[in-house]
């Protein structure tokens, strides 16, 4: 198909011209921008994939986040394992533990289930917190050979990857069925679709890819908060960027992020608190009115007639 | 181990845990009749708990006398609230109702977390009350007043509310409602404005709870976070269906946590409440007084 | 008693289509219910009988057509104003208030503030009508027997002083020997209290046997109308819905 070669070549022109950013320019505060950014793009694909594609709102997708961070902080800084190989092991940690959880959880209903995985959540967060000290510093070694760029690029690669990621399972047979699990679960397990093994599946994409955020965040790092890692807000900026954006969409998670970060950093420079009341506001909005987010809105524009209901 | 301190842990939990109960039965009185899940039912608490504190500050009112104000203030609040935001979603199927209700109030968690912290900041707030001071011992057992006083608020507003619900035609409309809308609609019951009183009795009952939390704790834009989970906890541990299951399950978490908190140390006492919570919620969803669904 | 013909029936359902999402139920239906009479509609399973009720109540909304009570529409309006105006439904598996006592149903049955009033002295009625409500009034609705849950169900309708009855399949899961009961009361509801009703029935025979006037719905369509004694000797009746199968010897009609 043209179009949807159209946009893949479109993509991969655009990650590509990105990646060369940090060849024309030193500026940290740029870097660091465009870091948040790709950070929140992987953020919001990942937990769009289970709660966007699969239906199943995750409201403690910061714990996959949080041991990807934390395993992968340990890895490296403390027992001096290359990155590439602390990052890899952070991700697969985050998917073990997501499968240990999965199977228990599943067998609750919507919202038992997202009040479920909240509580699972928490209690790693508490856990964390009171298991490590609160804080902990690069050796000296690692600071020295600190190098932004490398996590610049390491962070696009992850944006650009989550939303292969997406686009592969989107057009699988397996992404198919979860989707139908997403419709109507009943309906798709009496047609012979293996519930939840469909879910289980959307489940381990997406707590692998926050967990290779989660290690992306403690490479980023010098100093490192391990309780900061599971903080709720991770799972609520996730839900906000893939909503806002358009949830169930694969370039809502892109858009959502771009919006969600440029605005914050404007935002939060003037007025503290007041960003996070209007994204709330956004969000109920959008809940409300537009339930396909921004993505949905650009379109609405363009084609002006009442959706059939 | 004497048992003057196990009388004093258990006394102490019941103490902790009647603020748990009455933090529990808002939640668990809008989710049964409404199907509709608040997570910002935490923040209501907290701006109950900012009124009493306003309240106090500004006009000398003590915080437990403020409970009589925080209550009507919260009602219209909730009647606001539903009015302009939930009552969107309650005509929708009970999936989609319960799933964007949720959502819903998340986005409203941020905007009034948020919104507290830009108005008030994020200093800790406490009050103290004039009319209530000091304590007893019996029998070795000592029992400070606002404690002692906090409990018997707490209970006394649970009785109130059986008493509304058992008594009162209002009460039988919305266990009516609860049990199965469209009978209850059939019967002559205007569901929509059954469902927007007892949105709005939720808000004060977490109105109530936010004034003894303020006493007994302090109050700052981020306890409502807390609270809500907190009230979670308890509602899964009750399970749906009886206001006093909610209170008593709240009893039973703050004994089970005090508990901990002698066993374990204080750095766990949370951990112990969402653990039997994730238990109760995969081994007896219908939790331990409430009916299988 | 049936009053003599009065220029505007009771009921007046005209040209309803009503929809589940994108399928349709129900095609351009009609009917009309009189005063004082006892109306049945038989038709198959999923013919969209319990839709039609649904609708008539206010439960569910038609896409298109009107129904009207007494002349006033009450196609758009919710359940429990349709309520008020005096249309009861007696929903197909009953739909008691299962975690609250027999009184309380029965008392929650007289909401509206007219029914409200005189609940004390409706209260008594269906006591006279079903003595084992009067028997069990403080048992849990939940813990009743079919029959008795049925009866509680026709009961708690009967405390909203209604005018036009609504009863959807209350033969449904009952045994023969409490469906005889129920129909009887239905049939006394009908010749002694004056009271109107319009009956939803798989079992055809005892529908048409109570009824004076009868519908028949199939596939969401009026296929047939006719005086409930006509009906139940008309051969294509007998053969569809009566179980009725003509000897060999006999021709095929």
């Amino acid at each position: 198909m043209v179009t949807r070669q159209r946009w893949l070549i479109g993509s991969a022109l655009l990650v590509a011209i990105l990646a060369t950013v940090p060849l024309f320019t030193d500026r940290r505060d740029l870097l660091n921008l465009l870091f948040l950014v790709y950070l929140a793009v992987c953020l919001g694909q990942s937990w769009n994939i289970l709660g966007g594609f699969a239906g199943q709102v995750n409201l403690g997708h910061a714990a996959f986040f949080g041991i990807g961070s934390l395993v992968a902080r340990n890895l490296w800084a403390v027992q001096n394992y290359p990155f590439s190989l602390a990052f890899v092991a952070g991700g697969l940690a985050a998917v073990a533990f997501a499968m240990v959880i999965g199977m228990p959880t599943f067998r609750l209903r919507g919202v038992y289930f997202a009040i479920g995985t909240l509580g699972v959540g928490e209690v790693l967060r508490l856990t964390t917190a009171n298991a490590l000290p609160l804080v902990s510093a690069l050796p000296t070694e690692l600071v020295n050979t600190y190098d932004l760029a490398s996590r610049y690029e390491l962070a696009l690669g992850l944006a650009a990857a989550s939303t292969l990621a997406a686009y592969l399972l989107l057009s699988s047979r397996l992404g198919l069925g979860v989707l139908a699990v997403r419709e109507d679960e009943e309906a798709a397990q009496a047609t012979g679709v293996d519930a939840l093994r469909h879910k289980l599946a959307a489940l381990a994409v997406s707590a692998l890819f926050a967990g290779l955020a989660g290690a992306t965040f403690a490479y980023y790092h010098v100093s490192y908060y391990p309780e900061l890692a599971f903080s709720p807000h991770w799972t609520f900026d996730a839900v906000l960027i893939t909503f806002i954006g358009g949830v169930g969409t694969l370039i809502g998670p892109v858009i959502g992020a771009v919006f969600y970060v440029l605005v914050r950093e404007q935002l939060a420079v003037t007025l503290v608190s007041v960003h996070q009341v209007i994204f709330g506001i956004l969000f109920i909005v959008v809940v409300l009115t537009l339930p396909g987010g921004l993505v949905d809105l650009s379109s609405r524009l363009r084609r002006p007639r009442k959706r059939a209901k | 181990m004497s048992p003057q301190l196990i009388a004093q842990n258990l006394v102490f939990g019941l103490f902790v845990g009647s603020n748990y109960g009455l933090a529990a039965v808002g939640l668990s009185l809008v989710f049964g009749v409404l199907r509709v899940l608040n997570v910002a039912h935490g923040e209501l608490l907290m701006v109950g708990g900012y009124v009493t504190f306003w309240l106090f500050t500004l006009t000398g009112l003590d915080p437990f006398l403020s409970a009589l104000v925080c209550a009507p203030v919260l009602f219209i609040l909730g009647l606001a609230l539903n009015q302009g935001l939930f009552g969107f979603v309650e005509r929708l199927d009970e999936e989609t109702k319960i799933k964007n209700s949720l959502l819903i109030s998340f986005g409203l968690t941020l905007v009034i977390q948020n919104a507290a912290q830009a108005l008030w900041t994020a200093d800790e707030r406490s009050v103290s009350s004039s009319l209530v001071a000091g304590g007893t011992v019996v029998l070795g057992v000592a029992l400070p007043y606002t404690r002692l006083a906090g409990l018997i608020l707490a209970l006394l507003t649970i009785v109130a509310l059986h008493q509304l619900l058992q008594r009162t035609y209002f009460g039988k409309a919305v266990r009516a409602t609860a049990e199965d809308w469209e009978a209850a609609s059939v019967a002559g019951i205007d569901v929509q404005r059954t469902y927007l009183i007892t949105f709005a009795l939720g808000a004060a009952l977490a109105g109530v709870a936010g004034t003894l939390v303020s006493i007994q704790y302090s109050i700052a834009p981020a306890v409502g976070i807390a609270w809500t989970l907190k009230a979670l906890v308890v509602v899964v541990l009750a399970g749906l269906g009886s206001i006093f299951g909610a209170f008593a399950a709240g009893l039973l978490l703050g004994i089970a946590e005090q508990i901990s908190v002698f066993i374990l140390g204080a750095a766990y006492r949370e951990v112990v409440g969402l653990v039997l919570f994730l238990l109760v919620l995969v081994l007896r969803p219908q939790g331990l007084f409430g009916r299988p669904h | 008693m049936p009053m003599p013909d009065t220029p505007t029936p009771m009921l007046q359902v005209s040209g309803i289509d009503a929809r589940h999402g994108d399928v349709q139920a129900l095609w351009g239906v009609s009917l009309e219910v009189r005063q004082g009479e006892v109306v049945t509609i038989i038709g198959p399973n999923g013919a969209g009988k319990t839709t039609l009720m649904r609708t008539i109540m206010g439960l569910h909304r038609p896409s298109a057509g009107t129904i009207h009570l007494e002349g006033a529409p009450i196609h758009n309006l919710p359940p429990h104003r349709v309520s008020e105006r005096g249309v009861i439904l007696v929903p197909e598996g009953r739909r008691l208030f299962g975690g609250m006592r027999v009184l309380e149903n029965l008392e929650v049955g007289a909401y509206a503030p007219e029914a409200r009033r005189r609940r004390a002295e409706t209260l008594e009625l269906v006591f006279e009508t079903f003595p084992i409500l009067a028997e069990r009034q403080q048992q849990q609705a939940g813990t009743l027997s079919g029959g008795q849950q049925q009866m509680l169900a026709i009961g708690r309708a009967l405390m909203g002083l209604p005018r036009l009855l609504l009863l959807d399949e209350p033969s449904l899961g009952l045994a023969p020997i409490v469906v005889q009961q129920i129909f009887q009361v239905v049939e006394a509801l009908g010749r002694q209290r004056g009271v109107t009703v319009l009956l939803v029935e798989q079992n055809a025979r005892l529908a048409l046997e109570v009824a004076d006037r009868a519908y028949v719905l199939e596939q969401g369509r009026v296929a047939g109308t006719g005086r409930a004694a006509d009906l139940l000797t008309d051969p294509r009746v007998q053969q569809a819905y009566l179980g009725y199968v003509p000897a060999p010897t006999e021709a095929p009609v």
